[in-house]
């Protein structure tokens, strides 16, 4: 009986402790951090609420946010429409059904760093593929990834091709939730695909849809790899996302107190954006 | 008129599997039809190749005369009430019944007369603002037909459509629909597997076996005159009891005999078995027919057996009995006493008897 009462705390032992070492330790010493200035090497040193009021005079923060809102703007609608496609494509009775599936799926278990490499040899100015078939075919070429203008939106197309497989596969689940009974009824009352897609799919795949916007808002919000990789935040400053520039703070310019106060702020910011998703995309019953 | 003919109609799935073999049926207008078989006899997939939701892979389907085997479901002039209702849970009621008729952009003022007359019909105006998720089965039930009403179909087709119900609610509404049906007079093809609902809501039953038709009659007609061992086991509560033997002719006479009795059949009217003289045969007798006395019956034979349970349905009972190589079911009076594990003597009314075929279950 005695050994009983202590073996669960065994078995919970591993995760409480990944909990604490990688979970509330860094959550509770960043918090610790944002009043405080700490460069790694010299001791922390206490400054109170210096760092959140640099935070909000600190116009290359509001400038990487709002490169991160652009960034969603275009990544966000992207990425809804082409995996409600793709998985109504694959949800309809067609040949070769699992490649297509293992296709889409591929670019998410692949490794960001690899798909953002392949990119920037296919976005690249010169010598990129993309270009060099654009002028082949007697158009100019596409600064994708130096002019300010489209970088970002260079971006969020790559982003969106790494990461529609997993929402191709939610979609798919959320379809295939719907009984089919539905679209027969449907289909004697004289519904046309549109329609059926319009007043039965839609609504009834409505907290998948709910589900997808918020994954990838919050995804998109820690964009990182890719603008860290193919352009270092530029050009001009146009890729820089809050994350890259939140870890630019702390890992370039070892604004260890700065970096963290700027990463609560980021957490808070996203928080509220699900928060008011939340509201609006929810339907009630 | 809205007659629906099947003519030679056959289903072969992909896979190859053939459920519906070489079916020719008419349902006359305004006529009740049911489809009744056990599962897998293909009467869903007849119903699905008449609302043009399967496609059809030989023969031709004509209804009110108009060849409709490419026609799309939507022009066939026909509603389905599902198995499962298929209502659209996120619409209410009257957003189900009118959903038709707004995708064809019908004018709002029509759409509310249509859904309300047939609200009317089905007495269910206080629930049409309600969401199919906040009904009893009943009610859903009943929006399901709602919306089979406002197309103003020609042909009403129902997909087991009270299996879903408990078993007082099912006889409510099989009560409903002969109403409807009534009022509506329309053309109604019904499947189901219960022959309860077949003979009670049916002008006419088609059974079916494995994709053909084994008999198609009127209820009336099937239960006392089945064309087979198939329809008599399938149709009737309990089912027919079956005793296995032999027609032999003995010192001139036709007799039936196995290990445990032996009788005499010149008596009676069974012409037809003189041709199977030497044949394995089963003997059909219906629980009603098996008496625990002989008064009043003028052909019987009576046999032993062992009582093994009764069942007391209020008025009457059922007595299952073990005879030595076969069993019975025998429907009695309440007032008859008997005792589990007692033995008892049963008489079988032989004129209401029937013979079937060993070989191939066909009547004699």
């Amino acid at each position: 009986m005695k050994r009983k009462k202590w073996l669960p705390y065994l078995f919970v032992a591993p995760y409480l402790l990944h909990l604490l070492v990688f979970v509330a330790f860094p959550v509770f010493f960043s918090l610790f951090l944002t009043f405080h200035k700490w460069n790694i090497i010299s001791p922390v040193e206490y400054v109170g609420t210096s760092n959140y009021t640099r935070m909000f005079q600190d116009r290359m923060f509001w400038k990487a946010i709002w490169n991160t809102i652009q960034f969603l703007v275009i990544h966000i609608p992207l990425q809804l429409v082409i995996s409600l496609a793709l998985a109504e494509f694959l949800n309809q009775k067609i040949k070769l059904k699992g490649f297509y599936r293992a296709a889409f799926f591929l670019p998410v278990i692949v490794s960001g760093v690899v798909v953002t490499i392949l990119w920037q040899q296919l976005l690249g100015f010169d010598t990129g593929l993309i270009n060099r078939l654009l002028v082949m075919l007697g158009f100019g070429k596409v600064g994708w990834l130096i002019n300010p203008d489209i970088a970002m939106g260079s971006i969020a197309v790559m982003a969106t091709w790494k990461n529609v497989g997993l929402y191709v596969i939610l979609f798919l689940v959320g379809l295939q939730t719907v009984p089919l009974t539905y679209y027969e009824a449907a289909e004697i009352e004289g519904a046309s695909h549109w329609q059926k897609f319009r007043h039965i799919t839609l609504p009834l795949i409505n907290p998948t849809i709910f589900m997808v916007v918020i994954l990838s808002t919050i995804g998109g919000f820690s964009l990182f790899i890719e603008p860290y990789i193919m352009t270092g935040g530029g050009p001009l400053n146009s890729t820089l996302s809050s994350v890259l520039y939140i870890y630019k703070q702390a890992f370039e310019y070892y604004h260890m107190g700065y970096s963290a106060t700027l990463g609560f702020f980021f957490a808070f910011l996203i928080l509220m954006v699900v928060v008011i998703q939340k509201k609006y995309i929810e339907k009630k019953d | 008129m809205a007659e629906v003919r099947l003519v030679n109609i056959g289903k072969t799935f992909e896979e190859g599997m053939q459920v519906v073999k070489n079916l020719n049926l008419t349902i006359q207008d305004k006529e009740f039809v049911v489809l009744v078989g056990p599962s897998g006899c293909g009467k869903t997939t007849i119903l699905r190749m008449i609302a043009g939701l399967e496609d059809i892979t030989t023969g031709e389907l004509y209804i009110d005369q108009k060849k409709v085997n490419e026609l799309d479901p939507s022009k066939r002039q026909i509603a389905m009430v599902f198995q499962n209702y298929a209502l659209y849970p996120h619409m209410t009621a009257y957003q189900n019944m009118a959903f038709g008729l707004k995708i064809k952009k019908v004018p709002k003022a029509q759409i509310h007369e249509q859904v309300m007359r047939a609200a009317e019909i089905l007495n269910i105006q206080d629930i049409l603002q309600k969401k199919p998720g906040k009904m009893s089965g009943g009610q859903r039930q009943r929006i399901a037909i709602g919306r089979a009403i406002v197309r103003r179909p020609k042909v009403f087709l129902f997909d087991e459509p009270l299996s879903n119900l408990d078993a007082k609610l099912r006889g409510q509404m099989r009560i409903e629909l002969a109403k409807l049906h009534k009022k509506l007079d329309a053309t109604v093809v019904y499947v189901t597997h219960d022959q309860v609902e077949a003979m009670t809501l049916g002008d006419r039953v088609v059974v079916l076996n494995e994709g053909e038709i084994a008999q198609n009659a009127s209820p009336m007609e099937l239960y006392s005159n089945p064309g087979s061992k198939f329809v008599a086991e399938f149709i009737g509560s309990p089912k027919m009891n079956f005793i296995e033997g032999k027609i032999l002719l003995l010192d001139g006479q036709l007799v039936f005999r196995n290990n445990e009795l032996q009788f005499d059949l010149s008596s009676l009217n069974y012409q037809n078995l003189k041709n199977h003289i030497g044949q394995e045969v089963e003997l059909g007798i219906r629980s009603e027919d098996i008496y625990p006395t002989a008064s009043n019956l003028k052909n019987y034979v009576k046999v032993k057996g062992q009582i093994i349970a009764i069942e007391l349905l209020g008025n009457e009972k059922l007595i299952y009995a073990e005879l030595e190589e076969s069993s019975l079911i025998a429907k009695v009076k309440a007032q008859h006493e008997a005792q589990i594990r007692s033995s008892i003597d049963f008489y079988l009314d032989l004129e209401k008897a029937y013979f079937f075929s060993k070989e191939n279950g066909q009547r004699i």
